[in-house]
Order: structure tokens, then C-alpha cells, then sequence
């Protein structure tokens, strides 16, 4: 492997995404190679720099009295019978915001853009654009393969071989695997929504979370700004595996908070099971699926043995448990997840094992969750 | 934190305002402007800097700004508190660049109005508008798609899956446009 091999693979390096073995042949190149050591340093030292740049920069010139011009006449999101131009001093309704001449076209149409992801007209189409990627698929007793639009109420279904790409509105799509059904239950601005009843499909939304649900026989899954993948057997029992942002699981009274690179389990009736990393070896997937979904789940004994198997980084995991492990219990999830991530000076022991919500929200708050 | 002094501050009697930031979204909430405008003056500033690094043009990165924050007037009801404001609104802000992107890629047939450097390096108002540093105005003179990926990646921290769904991108692309950007750049401020 030459030197331009070696650079090749410097941003991998730097960014801790290079494999185990290619780094410790990175690092035996490096150690005998002063010029990729040179190199490398120069790549350390941009990213040094960035580092450095300012967070903030503040604006040429003061931009809030045009924004606060059109504020007062801009409907809310639950206010959309109001007028949407700002009014004149004396009270008239204008076309467009007073700054909007100003602007250029391609900043116009982001702002129309912008605005009609959650404007009125979202709520009167309720249907989604579908693109059959592979094969042909049923759209309740019709098969197509060419592009149509999906209608509430209507159910999606993909054979063996078909794919379909489905639009979430303006705020995302969808890629449906084969073996697949679905049915469009809401196509609202503030709520996406559909029934996954078996299938796989992945998920990427970049709106503001809580705008794309997808129920299935065991919990929903609630987009809080991400990508996932989410399957549902024949039985109902899903998976969701998160690769963006954060995904919430709900059921009930159970729910999940489940960040990119870690994958939740959920089972009819009993819900989403405790989230769990990519890379969590199979004794610890085993034993969190007793203490989730087993006969003895829940129980001390099936919290004893996930314990066992916890590793540092499972603090994630560690910080569901505490909430679902019975409180005779919870001290020794307490005491694991401690070791791993000491709680924020607000948070106790004590109020930890009384399951104090507040407190439990803000140690999630310094795992990097998202309080569910 | 750079500071301007030459922004005029709006009149708002910040004595009755809460000064933390989930108050103050539930005070803007309920359509209280007052709350919304010191929420513009404590974040408006990184959404300027986002505008201004991925657009790499301080009249479009302040008409950017602008549609940023007339767009999340209405959408502030949307804020749940899963994370905090400011992450939610850089996410938003995030978005409304992109989309602003891809607009004008299929208008004009590319990212953004303009590759020249010259363009970067001397900013349309004021020299103190934004682009200062050597640094700043090698990631500006940066072709469209590696700047855009080097500033989510390098400067805001998003991964490369993020990237490559936000900009619909192969991950392998974005990892492209990066080492691209990161060659071009060591090379301009040797």
C-alpha cells in the first residue's frame, strides 16, 4: 500500500470511522513515514481551526424589525384561519411580507417552500405521492406499477418483489420494502400518519419531531427528526433501528426513546422493550428480551441477568431500565448507570428510586436523550 | 462571540421577560413577540453563521436568516421540548438552507448563485458582516457541495448518513465532497 493509499483513508481516521485493522496499519505506516505524519498534522490542524471558528456571527444589519413586520399577520400552526400577509399601518391585508421584494427568487421560493410544508393546502390533499421502484404493487384491489398517490384510508401493499418510494407530504419519504402493507391513515400538516401492519420500511423525515407517526400492532413510532428502518412480522412483533436523530416508541403507558445506533424491540401488548446498541452482543440482546417480553419479565431475577452482560457504553439501555425496573431493583441500575455517567447534581439517588420523572428527564437530558 | 454595535437593538422591556429559553418559547407560543424577539437576539446569531458558511453570500445568508425566523413564528406551536429550542431551531434552520438549495439547483442548475471567491472575499455590505478570517473565506471559495458538507460535518457535527439524506446524497458522495473540502482548504491557507 503506498503513501496515497494511506491518505486516502486519513479522513476515515480522523473521524474514528476507520476499522480496527486498517487503523493499526495506519498507525504502523505513520510511525515509520514522516511525510504522512506531516500530512496528517495538516489535517489536525484544519480541524484545529474549526474548531475555533466562531458559533455566532451577528447579522450586518438589525433583521428583526422586518421579521417583526410580518409576524403579527402570520398564522400559527393552530391558527390557520388567519390572515397569512401582514397589514399595512392602517389595517389592510397586504399580498407579501414588506421585505419580500427584496429578496431573490430562489429565497422566495424557499420561504413559499418553507411555508407550505405546513400550510392549509397540506390538509386539503389528503394523499401521498407513490413511486413504484421495482415490480408492481396493490393499492387496495388494484395493482399498479406506475406512480399514483396514496389516499387515507387506502392500504399499500408490495409482493415479493416490488418496492414503492412513498412522499410524507413535503416532509420526508419513505422506501417500502417487498412483503410490505400499509394503509395512510392521516396526511394532515401536523400529523403524518400511517398503519405499518407488516413489512420494512426506512424512514427519513426532516421536519420538527412529532409530524410522522407510524402505528404498528405493538407500539408507534414517533419521528423526533431522524432516518430509521422499522420492520413488523406476520405476529406483529417489530423492530426499529435508528441511523438519524431519535425515534420515540409508544404504547400505552410504555414508551422508548431510541437515539441513532441503537435498535428497540417491540412485541404486541406489552409494547416497546428496552433500547439496545448496534452492537450489543447477543447475551445481552437475549437477556433484555426476557426482561422485556419473557414469562418472568420485569422481574428482578430477568433484570439480574441484562445486568450481567451491561457493558460502559450501554448507558442508554442502563437509563430505560431504570424506569422499568422494579423498585426493590432499581438501585442497582442506579448504581451501574452512576459508574458509567454520573447523574447531574439535581438528580438523587433517592429521587431516582422513587422514579422521579423530573429527575429522570434530566439525567436523559445529559445521556444526550430526549426525555420520551 | 463577535458583536456589532451597529445592529439597532428592537424596544423590548426585557425586564418582565423570562430569561430562560423554555419560557420564553412558551411565551412566543401564545403569540408574544416581545419573547420571540430576544429569542432572535440569542439565537439569530448562529442561524446567521449557518446561513453564512453554507451559502458562503451575506445578502442571501441574511435573507435566509429572515425566512428562518418568519418561518418558525408559526411553527413555534411544533416545539415539544424533546430537545432543547436551540437544537430544534438549528435542525429547522438546517432545513430551510437546504430547501433553499435545492430550489435553486432546479431552477439555475446549481447549488447557489455563484463559485467566484472574489465573491466571498469581499462581502457585498460590510467587511465585518462575517466572512473575516482566512479560514472563513477559504471554506467560502469551496465548490457548493463540499462547502455545504464540510460545514454540516466539520463545523455543525452531522454525520454522514445525516448529510447524505439531508442533501440526498450516497454517503459515499458526502465522504467525497468532505476529503475534497478538507484537501482544498489545507491547501489554501498554506
Amino acid at each position: 500500500m503506498t503513501c496515497h493509499d494511506y491518505h486516502d483513508r486519513f479522513d476515515a481516521y480522523l473521524d474514528r470511522t476507520l476499522d480496527a485493522d486498517s487503523r493499526r496499519a495506519l498507525d504502523a505506516h505513520l510511525a515509520g513515514c514522516a511525510a504522512c505524519r506531516q500530512a496528517l498534522a495538516g489535517l489536525l490542524t484544519l480541524r484545529e481551526q474549526t474548531s475555533r471558528l466562531p458559533r455566532d456571527i451577528v447579522p450586518p444589519r438589525d433583521l428583526w424589525p422586518e421579521i417583526q413586520a410580518t409576524l403579527a399577520h402570520t398564522p400559527s400552526a393552530d391558527t390557520r384561519s388567519a390572515p397569512v400577509g401582514p397589514r399595512s399601518s392602517r389595517g389592510e391585508v397586504r399580498h407579501r411580507p414588506r421585505w419580500l421584494p427584496s429578496l431573490s427568487l430562489g429565497v422566495a421560493a424557499a420561504l413559499v417552500m418553507a411555508f407550505f410544508l405546513y400550510s392549509p393546502e397540506d390538509e386539503s390533499a389528503p394523499s401521498w405521492a407513490l413511486t413504484p421502484l421495482t415490480g408492481t404493487i396493490r393499492l387496495d384491489a388494484n395493482t399498479t406499477d406506475q406512480p399514483s398517490r396514496l389516499k387515507i384510508g387506502q392500504w399499500l401493499e408490495t409482493d415479493a418483489l416490488s418496492r414503492v418510494e412513498l412522499a410524507v407530504g413535503e416532509i420526508g419519504r419513505l422506501e417500502i420494502s417487498p412483503n410490505s402493507r400499509l394503509r395512510l391513515l392521516e396526511a394532515g400538516a401536523t400529523d403524518h400518519r400511517i398503519e405499518l401492519s407488516r413489512g420494512t420500511l426506512d424512514a427519513f423525515i426532516w421536519a420538527p419531531p412529532r409530524l410522522f407517526f407510524v402505528e404498528t400492532p405493538s407500539a408507534t413510532a414517533i419521528d423526533l427528526g431522524c432516518a430509521y428502518t422499522l420492520a413488523v412480522d406476520e405476529e406483529g412483533r417489530g423492530e426499529l433501528h435508528v441511523t438519524a436523530g431519535y425515534v420515540a416508541l409508544e404504547n400505552g403507558g410504555r414508551s422508548a426513546i431510541v437515539p441513532a445506533g441503537l435498535r428497540c424491540r417491540m412485541q404486541p401488548g406489552a409494547g416497546p422493550g428496552t433500547p439496545y446498541a448496534d452492537d450489543a452482543p447477543a447475551d445481552l440482546r437475549q437477556a433484555l428480551d426476557r426482561f422485556d417480553f419473557g414469562p418472568d419479565g420485569g422481574s428482578p431475577a430477568a433484570l439480574s441477568a441484562a445486568l450481567l452482560h451491561i457493558r460502559e457504553g450501554d448507558t442508554v439501555t442502563l437509563w430505560h431500565l431504570l424506569s422499568r425496573a422494579p423498585a426493590t431493583a432499581r438501585g442497582a441500575v442506579f448504581d451501574r448507570l452512576a459508574m458509567f455517567a454520573p447523574p447531574p447534581a439535581s438528580v438523587t439517588r433517592d429521587g431516582i428510586l422513587a422514579a422521579d420523572r423530573a429527575m429522570l428527564d434530566r439525567w436523559a437530558e445529559a445521556l444526550g436523550l430526549v426525555a420520551p | 462571540m463577535p458583536h456589532s454595535d451597529r445592529a439597532e437593538r428592537p424596544v423590548v422591556n426585557v425586564a418582565e421577560l423570562p430569561d430562560d429559553d423554555p419560557n420564553l418559547v412558551r411565551r412566543a407560543q401564545q403569540r408574544d413577540e416581545q419573547a420571540f424577539a430576544v429569542l432572535y437576539r440569542r439565537h439569530g446569531p448562529r442561524v446567521y453563521a449557518l446561513c453564512l458558511r453554507m451559502c458562503a453570500n451575506d445578502v442571501r445568508a441574511t435573507e435566509l436568516t429572515q425566512t428562518v425566523f418568519v418561518n418558525l413564528w408559526p411553527k413555534l406551536s411544533l416545539f415539544r421540548g424533546e430537545s432543547t429550542f436551540a437544537t430544534w431551531l438549528h435542525r429547522f434552520a438546517v432545513n430551510i438552507v437546504l430547501i433553499d438549495f435545492r430550489t435553486t439547483r432546479r431552477r439555475e442548475g446549481r447549488v447557489i448563485a455563484t463559485d467566484q471567491p472574489e465573491t466571498f472575499a469581499q462581502p457585498t455590505s460590510t467587511p465585518t458582516a462575517g466572512l473575516r478570517l482566512d479560514l472563513e473565506q477559504a471554506i467560502a471559495a469551496l465548490p457548493d457541495q463540499a462547502r455545504a458538507v464540510f460545514v454540516l460535518h466539520d463545523v455543525e457535527g452531522y454525520t454522514h448518513d445525516e448529510i447524505a439524506r439531508l442533501m440526498n446524497l450516497a454517503p459515499g458522495t458526502t465522504k467525497a465532497h468532505l476529503h475534497r473540502a478538507r484537501k482544498q482548504l489545507q491547501e489554501a491557507l498554506q
